[in-house]
């Protein structure tokens, strides 16, 4: 089986075996839970339901807003206690009752249908940037993909939601794989997979070979070599494409989902369930039944944490995500979201703070670890000197924060955040500099509106007038050439198609390239676009009306 | 924020460790001196030690900055011990102040310290008494087995601290194996020069052992990964490439490059200098190039240029084109490179 080689990367220790040797288990309900509205890239939901209103598992809270955004369901019954624009609580009570929707067949259902059920479903990336899912497998509108990677290399340590989540469901995962392979049009599946998950990797292996389709599914055992499960790092190994600079997986053909997201859009699709449950790792040495555990979102860490034993004098932090790249909790009041894989409680002895840094020696470590080929060295110099044009020659905006860098460093320099800041700093500039043009982007927003609120009242009217004057001629000449104006609206029309179109692609793009970005400008430039639409629509409606009404006086 | 550093899983060395490791690896370079050379190269480093780690504590304070994760870092040791091995035997006190004083004021802590330096401090620092002081520098008594006389000898003391009567100095001067075969003459061909016996008997072998132990130490900082092999590498093939192609032209006239090899600091340079991180250059195809330099210029000033060892000048002069080699050396990649290679399908809008 050909392997190709990333440059760099390391060999953290892996600390899977604690978390991986008990069965997968569904958490207690909880008896509350806070659902915030952003747990996606992009927009936050907009809520949709009122203090006290009653809800089932999977009744729709909040509706996401703009098009890079995700729906929010309710993940138990119980009644909503508040709500407000951040998140919103509901309490139990503890009868579980669901609200699912109509079962669907993928192979046979339109994928237009295909396509609104991940979105009602409220289905976002479940590995970490939390990319609304519809909203990727509609790249295929842009760009030809032919090949769909199962990212399961899952090469953080401590983390073995996707090894579970394979060994339980390979069969199913595999189903939403060519689920989304369908709508997106590629023709072939590859998984990638690390070789320290053998139970997963026969999981797969057994479920392949019951497949309906095994043709078009390959099955990549990869070394194991952290970050082996970054996106363009997953695809130079199992594909030998390089994904450019600035550029996506689908550039390359290819597109890239985890098995959490292909599990939860194929329950989806065939039992209609929306995303209000995932699996979650739970593991540290600070609690003493580690293990993977389905969770309702928004159950609140310390309950989850209380659950599998944890020792609050031993605990000395609690992170989300995998030790290189995720973040510490500052409060345990933190509910889980759709992108929590895993929480580690981990004591003082297992996760020591870094040391006091030192000079950088230019001992060239970090360069060597680089699977991104960066000068992390350099990067470090001119990002504490704020020289933002050599950080962008440097390329940083490569950079995807594995964290090798600093694992390597000697002199404890913490490299990924200084980038991250560095990248923070240099994108509130462009949004500073953004703000003049975004201000006149509102500004034709709120034209557009006022000419679409318009035609489509001129339009009802006409629609009105068409309908009671049928039998009564109406005074000629109100109309010069209707013809033409048809011709010419109608070919308006198609410009602001395109146009909605084309504000989509790059909205997307941009969305998938930062997807902890927030992009209202882009935002309100595709609601522009598809106010004109409408206007041209609600224009055509009523050159129409009048033509068919001219026509019944002629 | 990153959570798992390689030294809290034991996985690698901090900063202090490397620095530590390679002051562990000059032990037995520094033993085979000492068995040689006598007790003066202890003193030697001993003397240069403290005084580098006394050095930078002052201008630590000097300069209003924590002193102590400068000492703990262990750099201004090893820079002192380095110093401390390159000089002659038993070097008076002040000399050797003197040259730490350069190395680890002026080539370090002037330039912003740690991290900073351009030049590598050490060979700034021998390099400084070199010209200053030619005659001292140039007091490398013949090597001898250690034994209870040389231990004890009356001069070793009266050379330390510096009270050595200027008619004890000529007696003490002998010269390196490089230093006698470059002044060897040009009507003297190599053949007769060896015959002839320039050296005291052992002088060749005791510079060989020494050597060796050097590579023993250098071989064992690349087992636990402290140094890159690509400095050393490159620098010593390409000193035995030019070498031989040196001797190859005029056998009656050049050394050979085993000769090269094996006497000066050649291996002592290769191993505990030129990978100086610091001074050195980055990027592995960068590493590559400065070590190449390196062993380019020992050959040509020991051969064409005024000193006999050139090891120090050659790394100083390296150490100038190191931001050039770095900014010419920065990896491209990969994916810039194919981006516009690959195969790029796409649909129009
Ligand atoms: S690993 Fe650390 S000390 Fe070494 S070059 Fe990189 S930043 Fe500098
Ligand atoms: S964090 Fe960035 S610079 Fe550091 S190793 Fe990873 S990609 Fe390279």
């Amino acid at each position: 089986m050909p392997a190709y080689e990333f440059p760099g990367g390391i060999y953290p220790p892996e600390r899977k075996a604690r978390s991986n040797q008990s069965p997968l288990q569904a958490a207690p309900l909880p008896s509350q839970v806070t659902l915030p509205l952003k747990q996606h890239a992009g927009n936050p939901a907009t809520p949709c339901v009122v203090v006290g209103e009653n809800v089932n598992v999977g009744s729709l809270i909040a509706q996401r807003n703009g098009m890079i955004s995700a729906h929010l369901h309710a993940s138990i019954s119980g009644t909503v206690t508040h709500v407000d624009d951040t998140a919103i609580t509901i309490e139990a009570d503890g009868l579980d009752r669901w609200e699912t929707l109509p079962p669907l067949d993928w192979r046979t259902a339109a994928p237009a249908a295909l396509l609104e059920r991940l979105e009602s479903s409220g289905l976002a990336g479940l590995g970490g940037a939390g990319f609304p899912t519809h909203i990727k497998a509609k790249v295929a509108e842009h760009n030809v993909i032919d090949t769909l990677v199962i990212n399961a290399a899952e090469c953080e340590p401590y983390i073995t939601a996707d090894d579970l989540t394979l060994r339980h469901y390979a069969a199913d995962v595999l189903e939403g794989a060519q689920l989304i392979a369908r709508l997106c049009g590629a023709q072939t599946i590859v998984i990638g997979i690390e070789d320290n998950k053998p139970e997963a990797i026969s999981a797969l292996t057994q479920a392949l070979s019951q497949m309906q389709h095994p043709a078009t599914i390959a099955l990549k055992v990869i070394e194991t070599r952290y970050p082996s499960g970054g996106e363009r790092q997953l695809i130079k190994k199992v594909l030998n494409r390089d994904v450019p600079s600035g550029g996506l997986p689908a550039d390359v053909g290819t597109l890239c989902h985890n098995p959490g997201t292909l599990l939860a859009a194929f329950h989806a699709v065939r039992d209609g369930k929306p995303l209000v449950e995932r699996i979650v790792t739970l593991t540290g040495d600070a609690i003493s039944r580690p293990g993977n555990v389905w969770v309702r979102l928004g159950t609140p860490v310390a309950s989850l944490l209380k659950g599998a034993g944890l020792d609050p004098h031993q605990l000395h932090q609690v992170i989300v995500g995998g030790p290189m790249m995720g973040t510490p909790l500052t409060t345990l009041d933190t509910p889980v979201t759709k992108t929590t894989n895993c929480l580690i409680a981990a004591t003082l002895a297992e996760l020591p703070p870094a040391p006091v840094e030192s000079p950088c020696i230019r001992c060239g470590a970090c360069e060597l670890v680089c699977p991104a080929q960066l000068l992390p060295q350099q990067l470090h110099w001119y990002a504490r000197a704020e020289s933002d044009s050599t950080l962008e020659t440097l390329n940083l905006f490569d950079c995807i924060e594995c964290g090798a860098c600093s694992f390597v460093c000697p002199s404890f320099i913490p490299l990924v955040e200084d980038y991250r800041s560095a990248k923070q700093r240099i994108r509130l500039k462009q949004i500073e500099s953004a703000k003049a043009e975004h201000a006149k982007h509102r500004f034709e927003f709120r034209q557009a509106r006022i000419a679409r609120e318009d035609a489509e009242k001129k339009a009802r009217r006409q629609a009105r007038l068409a309908h009671t004057q049928k039998s009564a001629p109406s005074s000629a000449g109100d109309d010069a050439a209707p013809e033409a104006d048809l011709r010419s609206l109608r070919i308006a029309q198609t410009a602001a198609k395109a146009a909605v179109k084309k504000a989509e692609k790059v909205l997307a793009r941009a969305a998938e390239q930062a997807p902890k970005q927030r992009f209202e400008d882009l935002e309100t430039q595709l609601a522009t676009a598809q106010e004109n639409l409408k206007a041209a629509e609600a224009r055509l409606a009523e050159a129409r009306a009048n033509a068919t009404q001219k026509d019944s006086t002629i | 924020m990153s959570m798992m550093h390689a030294s809290q899983v034991g996985a690698a060395p901090s900063t202090a460790h490397l620095m530590r490791w390679v002051i562990v690896a000059t032990l037995p370079g520094i033993a085979a001196m000492t068995y040689y050379f006598g007790l003066g190269v202890i003193s030697n480093v001993l003397l240069a030690g403290l005084l580098a780690v006394g050095a930078e504590a002052l201008i630590m304070t000097l300069r209003q900055r924590p002193v102590r994760p400068a000492l703990q870092d262990s750099s201004a040791l090893l820079t002192g011990v380095l110093l401390g091995i390159s000089l002659p035997p038993a070097s008076p006190w002040w000399l050797i102040a003197v040259g730490v004083l350069a190395a680890v004021v002026v080539a370090k802590q002037l330039y912003g310290g740690l991290g900073h330096n351009p030049f590598n401090p050490a060979m700034v620092g021998y390099a400084l008494l070199l010209v200053s002081f030619p005659t001292y520098m140039t007091l490398w008594a013949p090597p001898q087995p250690l034994s209870i006389e040389t231990l004890f000898s009356p001069t070793l003391w009266a050379q330390i601290i510096g009270m050595l009567p200027p008619t004890a100095l000529d007696a003490l001067s002998g010269a390196t194996p490089l230093d006698t075969f470059k002044h060897k003459g040009e009507a003297v061909l190599a053949s007769e020069f060896w015959a002839s016996q320039p050296l005291p008997e052992g002088t060749l072998s005791a510079w060989r052992n020494v050597a060796l132990a050097w590579l023993a130490g250098g071989l064992a900082l690349i087992a636990k990964r402290i140094i890159s092999w690509h400095i050393p590498v490159a620098m010593l093939s390409s000193m035995t490439l030019l070498a031989a192609l040196f001797y190859a032209s005029d056998p009656s006239h050049f050394a050979s490059p085993l000769f090269h090899l094996l006497t000066g600091a050649t291996l002592f340079g290769a191993f505990f200098i030129a990978t100086d991180p610091v001074s050195a250059a980055t990027s592995q195809r960068g590493k590559l190039i400065y070590g190449v330099g390196i062993g380019v210029l020992v050959i040509i000033i020991r051969t064409l240029g005024g000193y006999p060892d050139a090891v120090a000048f050659a790394v100083l002069l390296m150490n100038v084109c190191v931001p050039l080699l770095d900014l010419y050396t920065v990896p491209r990649p990969n994916s810039h490179y194919n981006a516009a290679a690959q195969s790029k399908p796409s649909k129009p809008l």
